[in-house]
């Protein structure tokens, strides 16, 4: 007589099963993962160069040459939306890449130590939180140049607070649980707990703050671009595109209704995305 | 209640001194000056010459913004000018002080920040209402679809969205001016629907709660209808607490306004910040950047009372301790 077999249901299957039945997060997952192969295919499958100027064919309407026509230096919008993905893409990862590892460093080790060190450095936390961010930004960005890596700082400075403060949370919640009592009991030290216990419990709050966190950094990234403060031209970034779209909005209108659109859309798949996430690891909602 | 209010003041000034510290910092390390950038080319006066500011009076300049003084006492003299409402003078608009520009650009943003937010709350309430009675009805997941669209995308990118819709395609309201009313829809409309969403959907979740809870059975029990139950007595409790959301929503709105500012060309104190900081004019930053990071600490701390205010449990927690 063979055993029945249970098919065998770890953590990850029962979470693919909640996060699969949300139809928006799926799609907003698939597209997230399109626009990364784009943004790292971007000059492969860009149709043209980004600053190849051609006077020969300046603002050209959309068309089977240039599908999202062309601007006032003929340059092709769609290799130019190509490439401003690819800027946003480089920021929104990098700077929330900043944002993770301070964030985890200083939350960690706040929440697990406690007492003075925990008040210390959330002090540090309750004075950077007040900062104006956006303002800050763009001193930061004033003073250290617009530099792809003056502009991740100048994005990362101030955003990664918020990713301290819910590790802080999540630490001090699962320090106190049994099963710590338990690894402490048997001799683990304070890295290991927080490395084989306190980390892989407290990943669910991180891993939906860090999606929440790349498009939250895009649109800095392209606020800034917008105000003339992003990367240096001919680097193409939507913020650009959307100030440039603008000046000559009457006459070509679709040089700022692709941007923005693409744009828009963009910022929406990584928040259906993320709400899926939020839901899938949403422990309340899980029986 | 004192002396909580006092511990919030005391960590409010010194977080102010922190950012004005910093932003002092940050500002004095970026490259180039403004007397530098506009009147001298390596440490000869060339620009200067051409101008006809002779050595003297840039020597003059110098003294008058106390640019050779050490930094701590260039830095205390922004503090204190603002602490105490006396500024310095502009470097790009000479002879001005900055309490002018500020006088007059900062009242125009505030304005526009008041107004987004009594649009957002008045859309607002009549969406989670209607998502609220209806729930997880088609309306629901609707408006809900449409709240999460609103809270996804930044303020900026919501006025191009706005421009390319009303005006590029109907060709029903303006752009460029703000001299009539409706020169302020889009504007006002771009910094509303950002808030609509976060609004719409905390107060459709407050007011779920309160109709499942006993109070509202209790009125339905008694003959009341649903909307009855909303309008007269769950709303009543889900308003308040929907100041918490506003207060910090209000916050971000102060820099979502420099952006919209930039793209309508309005003349709020955005507008003279991004400016500012283009041209290194040191006493307009500090003393905007200032301003700003005190609005913001007011709402945080301003939030932080309405939360024991507006909740009976904290404020009866706060009496005992």
């Amino acid at each position: 007589m063979s055993m029945p077999t249970l098919k065998k249901r770890t953590m990850a299957t029962l979470m693919w099963g909640r996060f699969r039945r949300n139809r928006a997060a799926v799609l907003g997952g698939a597209f997230v993962l399109f626009l990364i192969l784009c943004a790292i295919l971007a000059p492969v499958i860009a149709p043209y160069s980004y600053m190849q100027s051609n006077f020969l064919a300046t603002y050209q309407s959309p068309s089977w040459q240039h599908w999202f026509g062309t601007d006032e230096l003929g340059r092709d919008m769609l290799s130019r939306l190509l490439f401003s993905l690819r800027t946003a893409s480089l920021i929104g990862f990098g700077a929330e890449a900043v944002e993770l590892t301070l964030g985890l460093l200083v939350g960690a080790i706040a929440g697990y130590l406690g007492g003075a060190a925990d008040t210390i450095l959330m002090r540090v936390v309750d004075v950077v939180y007040g900062f104006p961010s956006l303002l800050f930004a763009i001193i930061l960005v004033v003073m250290l140049g617009h530099s792809l890596f003056a502009i991740l700082i100048a994005v990362a400075a101030t955003s990664w607070v918020t990713m301290a403060r819910i590790v802080r949370s999540q630490v001090i919640v699962v320090k106190q649980s049994d099963y710590i009592a338990a690894a402490r009991g048997m001799g683990a030290n304070w890295w290991q707990i927080l490395r084989r216990y306190v980390l892989p419990n407290s990943l669910g709050p991180i891993a939906v703050t860090v999606t929440f966190g790349i498009p939250a950094n895009m649109m800095v990234e392209s606020a800034l671009s917008l105000l003339g403060l992003g990367v240096q031209p001919p680097t193409p970034s939507w913020g650009a595109l959307i100030a440039n779209g603008e000046q000559a909005m009457f006459s070509f209108p679709y040089l700022l209704a692709f941007p923005a659109v693409t744009f828009a859309m963009t910022l929406l798949a990584f928040t259906f995305f993320g709400d899926g996430l939020r839901n899938v690891f949403d422990s309340k909602s899980m029986h | 209640m004192v002396r909580f209010l006092a511990r919030r003041l005391a960590y409010m000034f010194i977080a102010f001194l922190c950012i004005s510290l910093v932003t002092f910092m940050l500002m004095k390390m970026a490259p180039g000056s403004f007397f530098n950038a506009n009147f001298q080319v390596n440490g000869v006066s060339a620009v200067a010459g051409s101008y006809g500011v002779s050595p003297q009076v840039m020597d003059a300049l110098i003294k008058y913004y106390h640019l050779n003084d050490p930094w701590y006492v260039q830095w205390w003299y922004y503090v204190h000018g603002f602490l105490t409402w006396h500024m310095g003078t502009s470097f790009e608009y000479p002879g001005t002080r900055t309490v002018t520009i500020i006088d007059t650009a900062f009242p125009f943003s505030v304005r526009l920040a008041l107004m987004a937010v009594a649009t957002g709350v008045i859309i607002a309430i009549p969406i989670g209402v209607t998502a609220a009675m209806r729930e997880n009805g088609w309306m629901d997941v609707g408006l809900m679809f449409f709240a999460m669209l609103g809270t996804s995308l930044p303020a900026y990118l919501v006025a191009v969205l706005l421009i390319v819709l009303f005006a590029l395609w109907l060709h029903l309201l303006p752009v460029i001016g703000f001299t009539h009313p409706q020169d302020f829809i889009l504007p006002v409309l771009s910094l509303a629907l950002p808030m609509v969403g976060a609004l719409s959907r905390y107060l459709r979740n407050s007011l779920i709660d309160s109709l499942h809870s006993e109070y509202v059975t209790g009125v339905i029990a008694k003959g009341g209808s649903l909307s009855r139950a909303v309008w007269r007595h769950a709303l009543r409790n889900s308003l308040l607490p929907m100041i918490t959301v506003v207060g910090p929503q209000l916050a971000g709105l102060m820099t979502g306004t420099v952006f919209i500012e930039e793209i309508f060309d309005l003349p709020g104190l955005g507008h003279y910040f991004v400016g500012a900081a283009n041209v290194r004019d040191y006493p307009l930053i500090m003393d905007s950047a200032l301003l700003y990071a005190t609005v913001i600490l007011a709402m945080n701390l301003l939030v932080d009372l309405t939360y024991g205010l507006f909740d009976p449990r904290i404020r009866r927690a706060g009496d005992l301790g």
